[in-house]
């Protein structure tokens, strides 16, 4: 038996979030290469910040440019950078208190990845990347001595909405359930998982029964009929939402294999409309061939029975089963 | 000076259950929890149903699967449907919510759980996104980082050195070696630890959590339930929560003040502190810990090892409440306090007194 696939994939929110009167301000100022406090009192914010730390009183807007040189406060070297931070090779973060501010702001600190180079009370100056977007990423800090002259083009609008994608990594082993599971599909076998304590049958189990909260191994998994019964269906019409693949209508159906006690859902059906679609009409799966056949897209959390598996459900011309005695499984 | 809180209801704990902390736990979330949630309802001798309330603490982030909390119902069994809510935060203050509620005086009990699993990603990239969305996260401020920060003015202001770094580190695994609970514990040498490269300058591999899988649960109930439920009921004399900035160079990173004002609020010291589990996710911040609660050479500090000898992420502060409550149920101590933390560099700070049956 050929070793299963990890699972490797990326979770993605793309945000989007207003600025306001005074991050607005400062994120624009990025852009065109200046950076800006907030006033406060007889104090400079930098980051700009819409109320007094101290008090929490909302602050008028109030922008005065700072920097770009500045002298760090608190330092860390960063020995292995993560895939979010601004530099791929080591690198220092540092507290940065801008000339003409009171307070600091962390930032990054290049020093071409010599550690020896960051001290406490060290000169840096703010460098701008070539490609700007209105964000705190458009800079970055250099020891001063490093520092080389940028003339930057100032853009047209005020930054009034900023975009951040969140991505998130996830790696791991299938589930030694899934996996087994997964491995079913590629032998044209769909397994499920018998709770000991009810004798419901689940498909895909969960390696649990969680009405009696029972852990289930391999020791509870049965092969259970690649035929079964029509228990819910739609007509999806993709919106197109961030991430979508899909372009025409299709029918998304559930199937209650034989012998189980829980449909299987999310059965895409591209060969038949929605309205030769039944509750109760009798379905079989119509396999691919072994070596066309793919789990590639099961993972720990998504994949029931994909389409990759098979080739079509074909209905058997079995009498309907009454949609009464369905009510129990339509979802 | 402030009052110590007085909670009209006396509550108590009354199980507990916690998994070791797993390198990797090879298998869905709710299988994690459900053994624990087991235990608990066994060691009670309650029906399932019979519990008023359940609530859980954990982060679909760390998941990587939206509503990843929902799916956790699973393992606490909740058809037919029960009483329940989640926080997106340690399991530690899901009891700070559980013990809230039990104040309202109309239920008795309480099932609690914490649980995270940080193997499957990248936990410096999930709670980067806990910072300031418009300057700090885009540039993926981490925890990691934050603490390296918090051990960097340590170092300026004369506070700590890098050997007392080491020393937490030891100390916590020699202590951790009678934990059966903890995924690492050893002698190490002090002088062999500092001879180790850095991995966040000033900090070293050790001084920074392993990346671990796991969870908790436990049951509260007031006072005539827990005598009803148990022989010896863990009470839980007071709790409290408080915070700081999110800009961490708006804080004096060498201090907790927002531990010293929980540490008033919950009366520590009208009382011996036998014991105290403190959540040291980063070696450095025992030395604040201790100084901001005031504890001297009668507290035994992270006897369990705490979270530098096994940190799942979202079960680690109510891991902390669960070896104290062991400790004073062995009669380790009669009185003791339980910490936990959200953020970044102890940013926020929850603190628990339990005291045994008197």
């Amino acid at each position: 038996m050929p070793a299963l696939h990890d699972v490797d994939y990326t979770l993605e929110y793309p945000y989007t979030r207003t600025t306001g009167p005074v991050i607005g301000p400062f994120l624009t100022g990025l852009r065109d290469g200046r950076i800006l406090g907030q006033r406060c009192g007889s104090r400079v914010l930098c980051p700009p910040m819409e109320f007094d730390p101290d008090t929490a009183a909302t602050l008028e807007p109030d922008l005065v440019e700072v920097g770009p040189g500045g002298e760090v406060v608190n330092w860390t070297w960063v020995a292995e950078p993560s895939a979010k931070h601004p530099f791929d090779r080591p690198f220092g973060f540092a507290f940065i208190k801008l000339d003409g501010a009171e307070t600091a702001l962390v930032h990054a600190v290049d020093t071409g990845g010599d550690a020896g180079a960051m001290s406490t009370g060290m000169r840096v100056r703010a460098q701008f990347r070539a490609e700007r977007h209105g964000s705190i990423a458009d800079v970055y800090f250099v020891p001063e001595a490093d520092a080389v002259e940028q003339v930057i083009e100032p853009g047209e609008e005020p930054v009034t909405i900023t975009e951040h994608l969140i991505s998130l990594r996830v790696n791991e082993p299938l589930y030694p359930h899934r996996a087994r599971f997964a491995q079913g599909l590629l032998d044209g076998k769909i397994i499920g998982q018998r709770s000991p304590v009810t004798g419901k049958v689940y498909v895909p189990g969960r390696g649990y029964d969680n009405m009696s909260r029972v852990l289930l191994d391999e020791s509870d998994e049965v092969e259970v009929s690649d035929a079964g019964t029509v228990v819910a269906f739609t007509e999806l019409n993709p919106v197109q939402y961030y991430g979508q693949t899909e372009t025409e209508p299709y029918v998304r159906c559930s199937i209650l294999f034989d012998g189980t006690d829980q449909p299987v859902i999310g059965i895409d059906i591209r060969d038949m409309t929605v309205d030769e679609m039944r509750v109760g009409m009798r379905m079989r799966c119509v396999w691919r061939d072994p070596e066309d056949r793919s789990v590639a897209d099961i993972d720990n959390r998504y994949g029931n029975v994909p389409e990759t598996v098979y080739a079509r459900f074909e209905p058997t011309g079995e009498p309907d089963v009454p949609a009464e005695e369905l009510k129990e499984h339509s979802w | 000076m402030t009052q110590p809180m007085q909670p009209p209801e006396d509550v108590a704990i009354v199980a507990f259950a916690q998994t070791p902390s797993y390198a990797c736990f090879n298998d869905s979330e709710p299988a994690m929890i459900m053994p624990c949630v087991n235990s608990v309802i066994e060691q009670t001798g309650m029906d399932r149903h019979d519990i008023d309330f359940t609530i859980a603490g954990s982060c679909d982030y760390l998941s990587g699967l939206p509503f990843a909390f929902v799916m956790n119902i699973d393992a606490v069994g909740a058809w037919p449907p029960v009483y329940e809510s989640h926080v997106e935060m340690d399991g530690a203050w899901a009891l700070f919510e559980g013990f809230v509620r039990l104040q309202s005086g109309d239920i008795d009990t309480v099932l609690v759980s914490g649980s995270g699993k940080c193997s499957p990603g990248s936990y410096r990239e999930g709670f980067s996104l806990q910072t300031d969305p418009y300057v700090h996260a885009p540039i993926g401020l981490d925890p990691r980082t934050q603490a390296g920060f918090q051990a960097q003015a340590l170092i300026a202001a004369g506070k700590a050195t890098e050997r007392d770094f080491a020393e937490v580190v030891a100390r916590s695994h020699a202590n951790a070696k009678a934990n059966p609970y903890a995924q690492l514990s050893g002698d190490l040498l002090v002088g062999d630890l500092l001879a180790e490269p850095y991995l966040q300058q000033p900090l070293r591999r050790h001084d920074c959590p392993p990346t671990s899988d796991g969870a908790g649960a436990m049951i509260i109930a007031r006072a005539d339930k827990a005598r009803e439920l148990c022989d010896n009921p863990v009470w839980i004399r007071a709790i409290d929560h408080r915070i700081e900035s999110h800009h961490p160079t708006l804080r004096d990173l060498t201090d907790s003040p927002s531990v010293r004002l929980a540490a008033e609020r919950v009366g520590l010291h009208h009382g011996p502190v036998d014991v105290a589990e403190l959540t040291v996710t980063y070696s450095p911040e025992e030395i604040i810990l201790r100084e901001a609660l005031g504890l001297d050479e009668a507290t035994s500090v992270n006897p369990s090892g705490g979270p530098l000898t096994g940190s799942p992420f979202m079960a680690v502060g109510l891991t902390r409440v669960i070896e104290l409550a062991r400790a004073i149920a062995n009669g380790d101590g009669g009185r003791g306090v339980a910490h936990a933390s959200s953020g970044p560099a102890l940013q926020q700070n929850l603190l628990c007194v339990l005291e045994g049956d008197s």
